[in-house]
C-alpha cells in the first residue's frame, strides 16, 4: 500500500514537471514561429521592392541606352537570320576527319593564306516554304 | 463500555443493535458517494471519447500555425505578356499629424518645410492649428524624407504605411494601364476597367501587350513625330488571329507615376478615344466591300479621267492618272474617283450594312474605359456613300481601323480586340468571304511593291498595306488643307498575315527631305518598315526570300490593262 502511493506520487510529480517543460517549450517555439513569419513577410516585401526595381532598371529604353554605351550590338537584320535547313551538312567528327584536318593544315602551311579551320559557308539564298492555306 | 465483546483475531464478530445500525448507514453513504463519483467520471470519460474520437475523427484540434505568411499588397500587379512588371504596389510611409499633440505649430511648420521643401509654411501651419485629431501632411514619402522628418523630432507627427501604386515602365504603357488616384482607385485605362479584379486579386493580371514591341513602336512613332514636327500620333500592333493588342501607343503620353502633372492632351488616348476621318486607308474596306458584294472583280475597272462633281464638291485624285483604271490600280494609286464609282455600284444600303458588319458603327470591344463613339452620318445619303468610299464622312478610332484591317486580312473573321493575354483559339464571326480576304492581301502587297507605300517595304517580311492622308476637318465647315492625318496600315507577312500595324501621325508638316510632302507614304510608312524589321524577330516571324517562286505565285495579281489585254504583275 505504501509503495503504490509513493509510486503514484512520483508519477504525478514527473508529469507535472514534464507538463511545465512542454508548456514553456511550446511558448518558445510559438514565439520563434511568429518571428519567422514576420521575417518571411519582411523578406517578401523586400523581394517585392526589388522586383519593382528590377523591372524599372529593365525598361526597354534603359536597356537600349546601356547596350549602346557598352556593347557593339546592332539590330538584327534579315541577312543574319536563317533556318535549320540552311545549315550545311555536319562535318565529320574530329577522329573521323583526322586525315582531312591534317590535309587542311598542310594546305594552309603550304599556301599560307588558307585558314587552319574554314567555316562552312551558308547557302546563298534562304529556303522558303509556300504559304499554307488559311483556315 | 465493558459490554463490548472482546475482538479476537480469526474470529468473526457479530454486531448487534446500535452499532450495527451505524455501520449500515456508513456503508450506504459510501455506496451512494461511489455511485455519484462513478457517474461523474463516466460523464467525463464520455466527453473525452466524444471530443477525441467522434467529433473530428482524430486528435483534438492542436493549435495550428497560422497559414504560411503571404504578402498582401492591397492591389494585384499588372504584368505584360512575358510577365514583366507594368504596375505594382509598394509600401510607402505617409506623414500625418495629431494637431493636439503639436506644441508650437508655427515653429513645427517652419522646421518641417526645411525638410519637405515642396510644402508651404502657411498651409502646414494652418493644418497644425486645426481643431482635429488627424491631418495628412504628405502622402508617400521617400525613405530619405522619412529619415529626415524623424530626425527633426517634432512631437505630434506620425507615419502611417500606405500602399502606393508604382509604374516601373513610367510612360511606356501610360494609356494602356492608366493610373490610380491617391486612395488606390483605378481612374483610367486597365486600372479602371479591371478595378474590382485588381483590388480583390492576388494573382497578377496578364496583359496582351509585349513591352519590347511597345517600346519599338513608341520609339519609331516619336521619331517620325519629331521629324515631321507633328503634334501627336498613335501606333497599334494587333495579332490578327487572336485579336490581342501587342502594342498600343498614343503620343504625347504621360508618366502615370506623376499623373497629377499631366495635361489633357497628354491624357487623351488617340488610339481608342480619338475618332478621325481616316482617309484612304478606308479604301481597304471599300474595295473589300465591292469584291465581297460581287459588284466588281479584279478584271473590272472604272474611268478615272474626270473629276466627280456633286452638289458644291469636286472629288479629285491626289495621284491623278487621268485614265481608265482597273480595280487593282484604283487601290494601288489610291484613286478617289475610282473608289467613289466602286461604292456607288454597291449602293448606300449595302455600304451601311457592310460598315456595321465590320464594327465601324459601334464603339470598340476593348477593355478600356476610353473608347470613342464613331461619328456616323445620319441620314446616310449617297453623298456620304461617296465620301466614305475614300475615308471621309465616317469617323472611327484608329483601333477600329486596325481591327477592321485584321478582319480583312485574316480570312474575313471578325474577332473582338482585347488587352488581355489569351490562350488557345479565339472564335470569331465570318464577315467576309475567304476569297475576298486573299485578294485584298495581294492588293495590299501591290501598294507596297509599286504603289504609294513603297517606303514600308521591309526586306524579307512581305509587308502589305495602304497609305492614308486625310485632311482634318477644320474649325468650321470644310477641311483644313494644311492639317493632315497621315497614316499607314499594314499586315505582315502578307501571304499569311500574323500582325497588323497601324501608324498614324497627327498634323505632320512637309519637310525638305520629303520634298514638302507629309503624306502617309512619307510619314508613316517608313516607321512601319522599321517597326517590322525590329519587331519581326521578336514576334517569331521568319524572313522569306521574296523572289522565291512560291511567294511570287502566292502574291500574283491578275491585272487587265486598259486595252483589255491581261498582263501579270506582282
Amino acid at each position: 500500500m505504501r509503495r503504490v502511493t509513493i509510486l503514484w506520487f512520483l508519477v504525478a510529480a514527473c508529469l507535472g514537471v514534464a507538463l511545465f517543460l512542454v508548456k514553456y517549450e511550446v511558448q518558445d517555439r510559438e514565439e520563434k514561429l511568429a518571428a519567422l513569419h514576420r521575417e518571411i513577410l519582411a523578406n517578401q516585401e523586400a523581394v517585392h521592392v526589388l522586383e519593382a526595381e528590377w523591372s524599372y532598371l529593365n525598361r526597354p529604353s534603359n536597356l537600349e541606352a546601356m547596350v549602346r554605351r557598352h556593347l557593339d550590338l546592332v539590330p538584327l537584320d534579315t541577312t543574319r537570320l536563317g533556318r535549320i535547313e540552311q545549315l550545311p551538312i555536319r562535318l565529320p567528327s574530329f577522329e573521323e576527319a583526322g586525315t582531312m584536318t591534317a590535309g587542311i593544315r598542310e594546305a594552309a602551311a603550304a599556301t599560307d593564306d588558307l585558314p587552319a579551320f574554314a567555316p562552312p559557308a551558308p547557302l546563298p539564298r534562304p529556303i522558303t516554304i509556300s504559304a499554307k492555306v488559311r483556315r | 463500555m465493558t459490554d463490548f465483546p472482546q475482538i479476537q483475531a480469526g474470529k468473526s464478530v457479530r454486531l448487534e443493535g446500535v452499532t450495527k445500525q451505524a455501520l449500515e448507514i456508513g456503508r450506504n453513504r459510501l455506496i451512494l458517494a461511489g455511485c455519484l463519483l462513478t457517474l461523474a467520471f463516466t460523464a467525463v470519460a464520455g466527453r473525452v471519447v466524444e471530443l477525441s474520437a467522434l467529433r473530428d475523427h482524430n486528435e483534438p484540434t492542436v493549435p495550428t500555425a497560422a497559414a504560411d505568411a503571404a504578402l498582401q499588397t492591397g492591389r494585384a500587379d499588372i504584368v505584360d505578356r512575358n510577365g514583366l512588371l507594368v504596375a505594382t504596389s509598394l509600401r510607402t510611409p505617409s506623414l500625418y499629424a495629431d494637431p493636439s499633440e503639436v506644441l508650437d505649430p508655427a515653429r513645427a511648420a517652419r522646421r518641417l518645410t526645411t525638410v519637405l521643401t515642396d510644402l508651404a509654411v502657411p498651409e502646414v501651419e494652418a493644418k497644425l492649428r486645426a481643431n482635429r485629431r488627424f491631418v495628412w501632411l504628405k502622402r508617400s514619402l521617400t525613405p530619405h524624407e522619412q529619415y529626415r522628418v524623424n530626425a527633426l523630432g517634432i512631437p505630434g507627427l506620425h507615419f502611417m504605411d500606405e500602399w502606393k501604386r508604382i509604374y516601373p515602365q513610367s510612360s511606356l504603357m501610360a494609356h494602356v494601364v492608366g493610373f490610380t488616384d491617391i486612395d488606390d482607385r483605378g481612374i483610367s485605362g486597365v486600372e479602371r476597367s479591371f478595378d474590382d479584379v485588381l483590388r480583390d486579386g492576388r494573382e497578377p493580371l496578364h496583359l496582351s501587350i509585349d513591352l519590347r514591341i511597345q517600346h519599338i513602336v513608341r520609339q519609331e512613332l516619336a521619331h517620325q513625330i519629331s521629324l515631321f514636327e507633328a503634334i501627336g500620333g498613335t501606333g497599334i500592333v494587333l495579332d490578327v488571329d487572336t485579336g490581342e493588342t501587342v502594342a498600343m501607343v498614343s503620343l504625347p503620353d504621360f508618366d502615370p507615376n506623376m499623373a497629377a502633372e499631366m495635361s489633357d492632351d497628354q491624357r487623351f488616348n488617340r488610339a481608342t478615344l480619338g475618332v478621325y476621318e481616316m482617309g484612304s486607308t478606308f479604301k481597304i474596306f471599300n474595295t473589300a466591300m465591292a469584291l465581297d458584294a460581287g459588284t466588281v472583280t479584279l478584271r473590272d475597272g472604272y474611268d478615272a479621267s474626270k473629276p466627280i462633281k456633286i452638289a458644291r464638291f469636286t472629288i479629285n485624285d491626289f495621284h491623278g492618272e487621268n485614265r481608265w483604271l482597273s480595280v487593282a490600280e484604283i487601290f494601288k494609286y489610291s484613286s478617289n474617283i475610282g473608289s467613289v464609282k466602286m461604292a456607288m455600284d454597291v449602293g448606300t444600303e449595302r455600304q451601311k450594312e457592310f460598315m456595321g458588319r465590320m464594327g465601324m458603327l459601334q464603339p470598340m470591344s476593348l477593355e478600356l474605359p476610353e473608347r470613342g463613339y464613331p461619328l456616323v452620318p445620319s441620314p446616310w445619303r449617297p453623298i456620304n456613300t461617296m465620301t466614305i468610299s475614300f475615308g471621309h464622312g465616317l469617323s472611327v478610332s484608329p483601333m477600329h481601323l486596325a481591327a477592321g484591317v485584321a478582319t480583312v486580312v485574316n480570312g474575313g473573321i471578325k474577332r473582338p480586340t482585347t488587352l488581355l493575354k489569351t490562350t488557345g483559339r479565339v472564335l470569331g464571326e465570318e464577315v467576309l468571304k475567304p476569297s475576298t480576304s486573299e485578294v485584298m492581301r495581294k492588293l495590299m502587297r501591290l501598294v507596297v511593291m509599286d504603289g504609294t507605300g513603297r517606303n514600308a517595304d521591309a526586306e524579307g517580311y512581305l509587308v502589305g498595306g495602304k497609305t492614308g492622308t486625310a485632311e482634318k476637318a477644320g474649325g468650321g465647315r470644310g477641311y483644313a488643307r494644311k492639317s493632315l492625318l497621315s497614316s499607314f496600315v499594314a499586315a505582315f507577312p502578307v501571304n499569311d498575315p500574323k500582325y497588323v500595324i497601324l501608324i498614324m501621325v497627327d498634323e505632320p508638316k512637309g519637310q525638305k527631305f520629303s520634298h514638302g510632302y507629309a503624306t502617309g507614304g512619307w510619314v508613316a510608312a517608313p516607321a512601319v518598315k522599321r517597326i517590322v524589321e525590329r519587331a519581326a524577330p521578336l514576334l517569331g516571324v521568319a524572313p522569306v526570300d521574296m523572289d522565291a517562286p512560291e511567294i511570287r505565285r502566292d502574291l500574283l495579281v491578275d491585272l487587265p490593262d486598259a486595252g483589255g489585254k491581261r498582263l501579270a504583275s506582282f
